[in-house]
This record gives structure tokens, C-alpha cells and sequence, in this order.
């Protein structure tokens, strides 16, 4: 049992900041996301036996990804007002911690933040394209991690980047009309 | 309209291609605007999403409350030894201890003929098989990303670390930072593994840090690409110099700063 412990700690916790990474990007809070990800963690350690030489990282990931709907779906059951869907507004509660009180004019550059963009993205594009760009996974690990044919990874990218830059285009455009 | 190869041409950007099939885009995107605007886009697109995007670790109080979760665990399952026992019937409830702690392969190897027995263990008794510096390399690199243990010298300023590995290891790594390509030099750091005094180079990539370790070549080499744990490694040997970067990086990502060390390093080798 010690054996296992070992071989968790040196094969598993070191992705730790890499679920924890996913997990702030998937949960509306930090706290969210500590709960997400100490859930994953206990649930890859009771079913490490089950991992047989494969991807440790996109395993875990598929793990933090399961319990992130699983608490998704208990928050439902519980809330008397239904929630608003996923997406839209999972990133407020990050901005809102993220540039601090600047004020109104701060407010308004949150509009242009990379941040609410990815927001505004579907969630499945925008989970595509974290794995792809900040975890820089193969198509094949992301297939694995969001349980989908890697055709619909590729195409789910190529959608995310295209809207990403369709709307930054459209950001250069607005700014050049407003300096004339 | 976008062009039908359009999703081969983004394959292609995301290394997912293997050589016929990038060329085959290459070609293609000789003759064709859009695709040449696409991989200049998509180009854009990532080099923004990879500066602008944040990241945090994870909290110290988080990695506590795993570790304490995981202590539960153990204890729970220590208690519940007996009972785990008993409920699954293929688990090997009778096997003496004397006989579980006899190796397996044991058995099977008494079978064989003697000479193909010595032959074998001989081979498992060199020392330093690529296995086991494969998964010292990992552990190096794991060691690395604990707080405080990644780098003894900080600075992006080759000339800076480059003289403190002559005093700190065995051997003088090429080292130049890449920040314009994407790839920023940390700093350096010795480690200790087969035998050696060994240089690392600690390189940031987006969130990913790289360690790229580097020693003097054994007899055994080591395979090119290979994957543990979770961790990409890369290896190559340069000279007498044998170079090794682990990370959890993308493989695409990982060989583009290979390539740019190899061409570093070539240019930097004395003729002969």
C-alpha cells in the first residue's frame, strides 16, 4: 500500500498544478476548484490500480473533468432557482478577483479581456482549446480527456480559433473608428 | 468559403501530421492564399492566446488538504484490509508469505536454460539501462518543480550561467535563452544522477518549464522520444555530450526548442 502511495505521489501529484490549472478554467471559483480537484485526486488514488502504463495526464484530466459535472449536477439538484447555463458567466467571478477595484474605465477594458472572450466561447470549444494552447496536449489526449472522436477536437479548435479571431478583428476595427 | 484542407492545414500547425502528410500541406499551401493566411493566423492567434492567457498554481493549502485526504485513504483502506480481502474472490488469499515475496519471474526464469539465464541477468545487471535514467530524468525534473528547488542560479543572462555550471558541474552546456521564439531561460541548476555531476537548463514555455539536462554521454543511448509519467522526454547527443529535455510540455512544443538547442549547439562546436 506504501508502493502505492509512492507511486501515486510520483506519477500522479505532479500534475497537480496542471489539474488545478484546468479546473480554475472549468469551476466559477477558486474554491470550486479546490473541491473539484481534491474530489479528482481521492477518486485517481482509489482507482490508480486501474491505470495500466497509459497517459497519466489526460487520465487525471478525464477524472477532474467527471467530477467537475458531478458537482455541476449536484448544484443543480440543490438550487431552488435554476442556474444559468455554463459558460457565459463562469469566468465573472475570476475577472472579478483578477485586475482589482481600478474603477469604471478598468470595467470597460474587461470587455476586451482574453478572459471574456473565452468566456463568451461555447464550452466545449473553449475546454478544446485550453487543452490544445495552455496545455498543449495532442488531439489524441484532448479525444481522450473530453470524450469525443478527435474529428470533433478538430473541428471544435478550428471554431474556437475562428471566433477568437473574428472578435479581436473586430476589437482593431471598433478602435480604429473610435480614434477618427 | 475556407478551403477544404483547411482542418489538414491546422493539423498540420498542431504538429499532428506525420512528414509526407506536412509536406503534402506544405505544397499545397504554396499554391493556395487562403491555407497561407490561415497558418499566419492561426500563428497570431496562438502567440496571443500563449501570452495573454493566465495560469495559476496550485495553492499550498490544496496540496495539504490531498495530501491529508490521501492519508484517509491509507488509513481507511488499512482497517478495511481484511474485509477488501474477502471481497474480491480472485485475490490470491492462500499464497504463503514466503512464497509472495519470492519474485514472480523467478519461476519462469528457472525454467530456461542456464546460459540464456546468465545472458539475461548480465544484461539486467549493466548498470544505467536507459529505463531507469529515463525515470531519473523524470524524478530530476519533478524534484525541480518543488518550491525553491529549480533553479540555483537565476538569470536570463547566458553569460551569467553559462560560467557558473564550470565551477558546478561536469560539463559546459550550450546555453542561450530563446525568449523571442517562446522558450525563456530561467535559469540553471546542478543535479546529481549516473554518476555524474550533471548541468540543467530551465527554460519556461507558456506554463510549462522545461529542464533540459545535460552529461556526458554513456555507452547506452538513449532513445530519441520517449514518454513516462505523464512527461515528455527528448534526447540527443551533441559531440561526447548527451542531452536530455523533459517536460510536460506538447511534443510539438518540446522539439521546437530541441531544434533550436541542436542548431545552437552546432554552431557553437568546435570543428571535428
Amino acid at each position: 500500500m506504501d508502493d502505492k502511495r509512492a507511486r501515486f505521489e510520483a506519477q500522479v501529484l505532479p500534475h497537480l498544478d496542471a489539474a488545478y490549472r484546468f479546473a480554475r478554467w472549468l469551476c466559477r471559483s477558486s474554491l470550486e476548484a479546490d473541491d473539484v480537484v481534491q474530489d479528482a485526486f481521492l477518486r485517481a488514488y482509489r482507482g490508480f490500480e486501474t491505470l495500466r502504463g497509459g497517459d497519466v495526464k489526460a487520465w487525471l484530466f478525464t477524472i477532474v473533468r467527471n467530477c467537475h459535472a458531478t458537482a455541476v449536477q449536484q448544484h443543480k439538484r440543490r438550487a431552488t432557482v435554476p442556474l444559468p447555463e455554463e459558460g457565459d458567466q463562469a469566468m465573472q467571478s475570476v475577472l472579478a478577483s483578477g485586475p482589482g477595484p481600478e474603477g469604471a474605465s478598468v470595467a470597460a477594458d474587461d470587455q476586451r479581456t482574453l478572459e471574456r472572450l473565452m468566456a463568451a466561447l461555447p464550452a466545449e470549444q473553449r475546454e478544446a482549446l485550453l487543452l490544445r494552447e495552455l496545455e498543449e496536449m495532442s488531439y489524441r489526449e484532448i479525444a481522450t480527456v473530453t470524450q469525443v472522436p478527435i474529428g470533433t477536437v478538430m473541428s471544435r479548435l478550428a471554431r474556437a480559433r475562428a471566433a477568437l479571431r473574428g472578435e479581436w478583428q473586430r476589437q482593431v476595427a471598433g478602435e480604429s473608428r473610435a480614434v477618427r | 468559403m475556407p478551403c477544404a484542407e483547411a482542418l489538414r492545414v491546422q493539423a498540420y500547425f498542431d504538429g499532428e501530421l506525420d512528414a509526407l502528410g506536412a509536406l503534402e500541406v506544405e505544397r499545397h499551401s504554396e499554391h493556395c492564399p487562403e491555407c497561407r493566411a490561415l497558418l499566419e493566423q492561426l500563428g497570431q492567434t496562438r502567440e496571443r492566446l500563449r501570452g495573454e492567457l493566465e495560469f495559476a498554481a496550485a495553492p499550498a493549502h490544496l496540496r495539504a488538504s490531498i495530501a491529508r485526504a490521501l492519508d484517509a485513504e491509507d488509513a481507511g483502506t488499512a482497517d478495511a484490509g481484511a474485509v477488501a480481502g474477502l471481497q474480491r474472490p480472485r485475490a490470491p488469499a492462500r499464497v504463503s508469505a514466503r512464497a509472495r515475496t519470492r519474485p514472480f519471474w523467478l519461476g519462469a526464469l528457472s525454467g530456461l536454460g542456464g546460459a540464456l539465464a546468465a545472458g539475461l541477468l548480465l544484461f539486467l545487471l549493466v548498470p544505467a539501462r536507459p529505463g531507469a535514467i529515463l525515470d531519473e530524468l523524470v524524478g530530476a525534473h519533478v524534484r525541480s518543480l518543488m518550491p525553491e528547488h529549480l533553479t540555483d542560479v537565476v538569470s536570463t543572462d547566458r553569460h551569467t550561467v553559462k560560467p557558473w555550471f564550470a565551477g558546478h558541474a561536469d560539463v559546459s552546456p550550450v546555453v542561450v535563452d530563446f525568449t523571442a521564439q517562446g522558450y525563456r531561460l530561467v535559469g540553471g541548476r546542478a543535479d546529481y544522477f549516473d554518476r555524474q555531476r550533471v548541468a540543467a537548463l530551465v527554460y519556461q514555455h507558456g506554463a510549462h518549464m522545461i529542464n533540459v539536462f545535460t552529461w556526458v554521454a554513456g555507452r547506452r543511448a538513449l532513445p530519441e522520444l520517449a514518454t513516462r509519467s505523464g512527461y515528455h522526454i527528448a534526447c540527443w547527443q551533441l559531440g561526447n555530450l548527451q542531452n536530455c529535455a523533459v517536460s510536460d510540455t506538447g511534443w510539438d512544443e518540446l522539439q521546437g526548442l530541441v531544434r533550436l538547442l541542436r542548431a545552437a549547439g552546432e554552431g557553437e562546436a568546435p570543428p571535428g
